[in-house]
């Protein structure tokens, strides 16, 4: 598993790079984003992960978000994968934004058309955390994963999905239950086929109902002027719901005058960040 | 003998002996102290007793010769004896030594730089033994004699060696070790040999250290000595410097006495012999008169018997008519009393002598005058206790005071017609400590000096005041955080007091340095004192005024962990109760106004809230609340002026989270000026924690129990706040402070 630097950069004290790699879950050339703050110099870091929403690929997180301040200051890794493989000659691969390329929404498919490359949750939670654990200064034992809209949802999933791997989730106006979302129907009926039940695996709302695990803290920023919102693609409120049944632990901020843009993540990515670093610095 | 000093025989030996000084002397025991010879024992030797000696040995050589004075040859030969015994130890002395001892062999005069000494034999026991032995002169006498000289002389000798010691002879063959019981160094390989076969050996080394020791123990005696003596001599120059004062006062003392008597005498002995010319004038005088007087009537008489002679030759009948006349003239002249009592007497009136002014002032020669007043110092700083204070006063250094009489009584402040009690007491020194006083109060002191000629006038007056009564701390008004903690307590004194001192002790922790640091000169009864975090302190306060600082206070302690408040009752609402530790308000379920409503300006009127006093320090203050999850409160920070008639966080003076539980939904609002931000929390929390941040601007709030950051506030602070607290339906918040910071919450 070869790593070929794309490209590196210097940000905050600390190097933004993006590799190039052959993804053995993917089956396709795959490109990720590494920021290594300072203290990656001198010694281990903890690994934040982050997963990006429909369309983007690992450049919208790193040119937009303008996380490196608070990452370079709290000493995190912060890595940030594509969003699905590319270039796989799927047929139907490339014909809507909302699925297929860069819309692999942190499943892994079983449809016989998709399942040998759209694994992006196994990529995601397996291959590229032990790419990253091999070949960077990090604590593998301190990882911690957000995301934006469906990579909000990506985050979600992957931390319930696995109690106590990641010590903390944040999301951005995620997908909180896709199993009732027109994206997340289309997606899942695309990639899990017809039978709904095996779409609760990956919804957050569902998972959170029969969470076992240890304590998690989770925290969700939603833009009060996100169109999606009111278009009834993000469903915060089942969430919050299923957590306040749940006693699982949420702040939920709706931030009023935001909309569904990286100008709403840049504004509180710091805090996001600072929550992550909480639990991975404590 | 006295011939090698170069002179003749029989002269001035006497002037020649005493005038050498044989320096030598010191080498020998006490003993052979020289000593000049009685006159009679000179005259005696000048008879021609001589003796000589050669620098041969003259062991058991000697003779005496005769005839010769017994006593003063035994002298001699004790003293030869005793060079004998100096011989065995060095032959360089014999020269110095003066034997008057003729030895046959050598007739002539051999001495060399020879002496005149006059020696007394050792001490009194040979002195006795000299008497013992006159008229015999015996050799084998002069032999036990020897013996006697050197027993006598046995110590000195040894005493002798001890001074040999440190030279060594050989420096090839050096001495290493020391032979205790000889005290010589000796060699080792002398050890086993001769005589210190049996004895006693240490190092050389070692002796020489414990001799070095030894010397400098001595030497250590002697420099303290030298010290003491000094010390001594400089008192004795004090005393002479006195002695002479003293007396060169007492002669003018005298003098001016003597004088004013002298004076006196001799005034009164110009009005008595005034007096007694006046009388004498006026006697002889008187008699004078008299005698005049008396002369006239003898003429009268005289003229008259002639006159009647003259009538006897006369005619019968001229007779007869002068006589007629005659007796009539006659009959009246011895009418007239001649005047025979003497007017004055001739010896004076027993005139007595009145010397009792004389008498006085003689007398006054050795009494003393009364003192004049005493200085009556003002009060020292620090010299007074809360009963007590110090009086100090001083005399003329003329005047003898025997006692002296010092006066107080409390300074009357304005209250008149209240007769203070005035107390007098009699002291001896010039100093006292008048106990059983009021405290912080102050006291007209003055004092009058006496001996047995009388009491001085009064001194002056001066004020004195007792320190203070010792604070009282407010314990429970103790306020502290990391940095600082706000002291406030109460005078304790009716009286203003000058100023008061805060001290501070860290206690019982490990690295504390246990040093008290005082802050003084607080001039109210509150100090904001800067504190070192996570310690616990002792604290005590006192109180100051001119006369001193009281005693402590009772003590008070503070620990730096966190920061500590306690609710202000003076802000509760009237449904509010504030628990007795002030750290718990309640809100009971009962209907109506619970309490009296007091109007206060500080007292919240609208929503049912309650404010903490929290310290006045910039920097981070963390507490938490212990909620109902069910329970509708209201928690946040508020400047002090925040309006009590509005609702907390519905104005720019407070930022308060908010919740509320309405039909089984938890509402969370995190309110400032009366807008929140929309926050959705799943989990109610049980415990808040509240984080105030002033160089960041922030409020932050937290489940404590999941270390759950909630929502925090960026809020200008441009003054300080106070925790504040409301419960909109019956139940109660629990405060906890005085804790440290949790982790997670420094990440905000």
């Amino acid at each position: 598993m070869a790593l070929k630097q794309v490209s590196s950069s210097k940000c905050f004290g600390g190097l933004q790079k993006v590799f190039e790699h052959d993804s053995v879950e993917l089956k396709c050339k795959m490109k990720f984003a590494v920021y290594l703050p300072p203290k990656a110099e001198t010694g281990k870091c903890p690994v934040l992960y982050w997963l990006s929403g429909l369309t983007c690929t690992e450049q919208n997180f790193i040119s937009k978000s303008g996380y490196h301040q608070a990452a370079s200051e709290h000493g995190l890794v912060v890595i940030a994968p594509d969003t699905s493989p590319r270039g796989c000659n799927i047929k139907g691969e490339e014909d809507s934004w909302d699925f297929g390329t860069g819309a692999g929404f942190y499943v892994d498919a079983t449809e016989d058309l998709w399942k040998t490359n759209y694994r992006m949750y196994s990529y995601v939670t397996k291959e590229l955390p032990q790419l990253v654990n091999d070949n960077f200064p990090v604590d593998p034992q301190r990882m911690s994963v957000f995301g934006h809209s469906m990579g909000g949802h990506g985050a979600l999933i992957c931390a319930l999905k696995n109690p106590g791997k990641y010590k903390s989730v944040s999301a951005f106006a995620p997908l909180c239950n896709p199993v009732l979302c027109r994206w997340g129907k289309k997606a899942f009926t695309g990639y899990l086929g017809t039978d709904q039940s095996k779409w609760e695996a990956y919804d957050a709302t569902y998972l959170v109902k029969s969470y076992p695990g240890p304590q998690l803290d989770i925290l969700i920023d939603q833009g009060k002027e996100d169109e999606f919102l009111s278009d009834g693609q993000l469903l915060p409120d089942n969430f919050i719901a299923a957590c306040t049944e749940k006693k699982i632990p949420v702040v939920f901020r709706l931030q009023e005058g935001y909309d569904h843009s990286y100008y709403f993540i840049a504004t509180f990515i710091a805090d996001h960040i600072r929550h992550h670093a909480k639990y991975l610095n404590a | 003998m006295e011939e090698g000093a170069g002179e003749a025989p029989g002269l001035g030996r006497s002037a020649a002996s005493k005038d050498f000084r044989f320096y030598h002397m010191d080498l020998y025991d006490s003993q052979d102290r020289l000593q000049i010879f009685p006159e009679e024992s000179t005259r005696m030797r000048r008879e021609g007793v001589q003796a000589e000696m050669t620098h041969e040995p003259m062991r058991g050589g000697v003779k005496v010769k005769a005839p010769r004075d017994l006593g003063e040859e035994v002298d001699e030969l004790v003293h030869l004896y005793g060079l004998e015994d100096d011989h065995e130890l060095g032959d360089e002395f014999i020269e110095e030594n003066t034997p008057r001892i003729e030895v046959s062999e050598y007739p002539s005069y051999m001495m060399m730089g020879s002496e005149q000494r006059d020696w007394r034999p050792t001490g009194e026991a040979a002195q006795g033994e000299d008497l013992g032995f006159m008229g015999w002169g015996s050799a084998g006498q002069c032999q036990d004699l020897r013996e006697a000289y050197r027993y006598s002389h046995g110590r000195a000798s040894e005493e002798y060696e001890c001074y040999v010691i440190p030279e060594e002879e050989d420096e090839e063959e050096a001495a290493d070790v020391f032979c205790v019981t000889c005290k010589t160094p000796i060699r080792a390989s002398e050890k086993d040999q001769d005589e210190h076969k049996q004895h006693e050996v240490t190092p050389l080394s070692k002796a020489l250290e414990s001799a070095k020791d030894e010397i400098h123990k001595n030497m250590y005696k002697l420099e303290k000595q030298i010290i003491e003596m000094e010390n001594f001599a400089s008192h004795l120059e004090e005393v002479f410097i006195t002695v002479e004062e003293n007396f060169g006062r007492q002669e003018q003392n005298f003098e001016s006495h003597y004088n004013e008597i002298l004076e006196t005498l001799a005034q009164k002995y110009e009005e008595k012999i005034q007096a007694l010319g006046e009388k004498k004038k006026e006697k002889l005088e008187a008699l004078y008169g008299q005698l005049v007087n008396c002369g006239e009537n003898l003429d009268t008489c005289k003229e008259l018997m002639e006159t009647i002679e003259e009538m006897c030759h006369e005619e019968k009948v001229d007779f007869i008519k002068d006589a007629v006349a005659m007796a009539d003239r006659l009959g009246k002249f011895l009418k007239t009393k001649t005047d025979e009592e003497i007017s004055a007497q001739p010896d004076f009136e027993d005139q007595t002598l009145d010397f009792s002014d004389v008498e006085e002032l003689m007398g006054s020669i050795n009494t003393i005058p009364a003192p004049s007043a005493p200085v009556i110092n003002p009060q020292a700083p620090n010299s007074a206790t809360g009963s007590s204070v110090r009086v100090c006063w001083s005399l003329y250094s003329d005047d003898t005071v025997e006692s002296y009489q010092l006066s107080y009584r409390p300074v009357q402040d304005g209250s008149p017609g209240k007769e203070q009690t005035e107390v007098t007491m009699t002291i001896k020194e010039t100093y006292c400590s008048v106990t059983n006083l009021l405290p912080n109060t102050q006291y007209e002191f003055w004092v009058t000096a006496q001996n047995r000629a009388g009491l001085s006038p009064t001194s002056e007056r001066a004020v004195y005041m007792t320190a203070p009564c010792p604070p009282i701390i407010k314990s429970k008004e103790i306020r502290s955080c990391e940095e600082a903690a706000l002291i406030s307590w109460e005078s304790g004194n009716l009286n203003p007091v000058d100023s008061y001192t805060v001290e501070l002790t860290q206690a019982e922790t490990p690295g504390a340095s246990g040093v008290t640091e005082s802050v003084v000169g607080i001039p109210t009864c509150e100090c904001l004192v800067q504190l070192q975090p996570r310690q616990n302190y002792t604290i005590y306060v006192r109180a100051l005024n001119v006369g001193g600082p009281s005693a402590r206070s009772e003590p008070a302690t503070v620990h730096t962990t966190g920061s500590y408040f306690s609710l202000d009752e003076h802000t509760c609402h009237p449904r509010l109760t504030v628990s007795e530790d002030g750290l718990t308000v309640v809100r009971s379920e009962r209907r109506g106004p619970a309490k009296e409503p007091v109007p206060s300006d500080a007292q919240f009127t609208r929503c049912a809230a309650v404010m903490g006093n929290l310290i006045p320090v910039r920097g981070r203050h963390y507490w938490e609340v212990e909620v109902d999850e069910c329970l509708d409160y209201t928690v946040g920070v508020a400047f002090e002026d925040v309006p009590r008639q509005e609702d907390l966080g519905a104005n720019r003076l407070s930022w308060c989270m908010r919740h509320a539980f309405a039909s089984s939904r938890h509402k969370y609002e995190f309110l400032h000026n009366k807008m929140t931000p929309d926050i959705r929390i799943t989990v109610p929390p049980k415990k808040i924690g509240i984080l105030l941040d002033y160089e960041n601007a922030k409020l932050s709030f937290f489940n404590v129990d999941i270390s759950q950051h909630l929502y925090t506030f960026s809020c200008q602070l441009h003054q300080f706040v106070h925790p504040c607290f409301s419960l909109e339906k019956p139940g109660c918040l629990k405060i906890y402070n005085g804790i440290s910071m949790p982790k997670h919450v420094t990440f905000y």
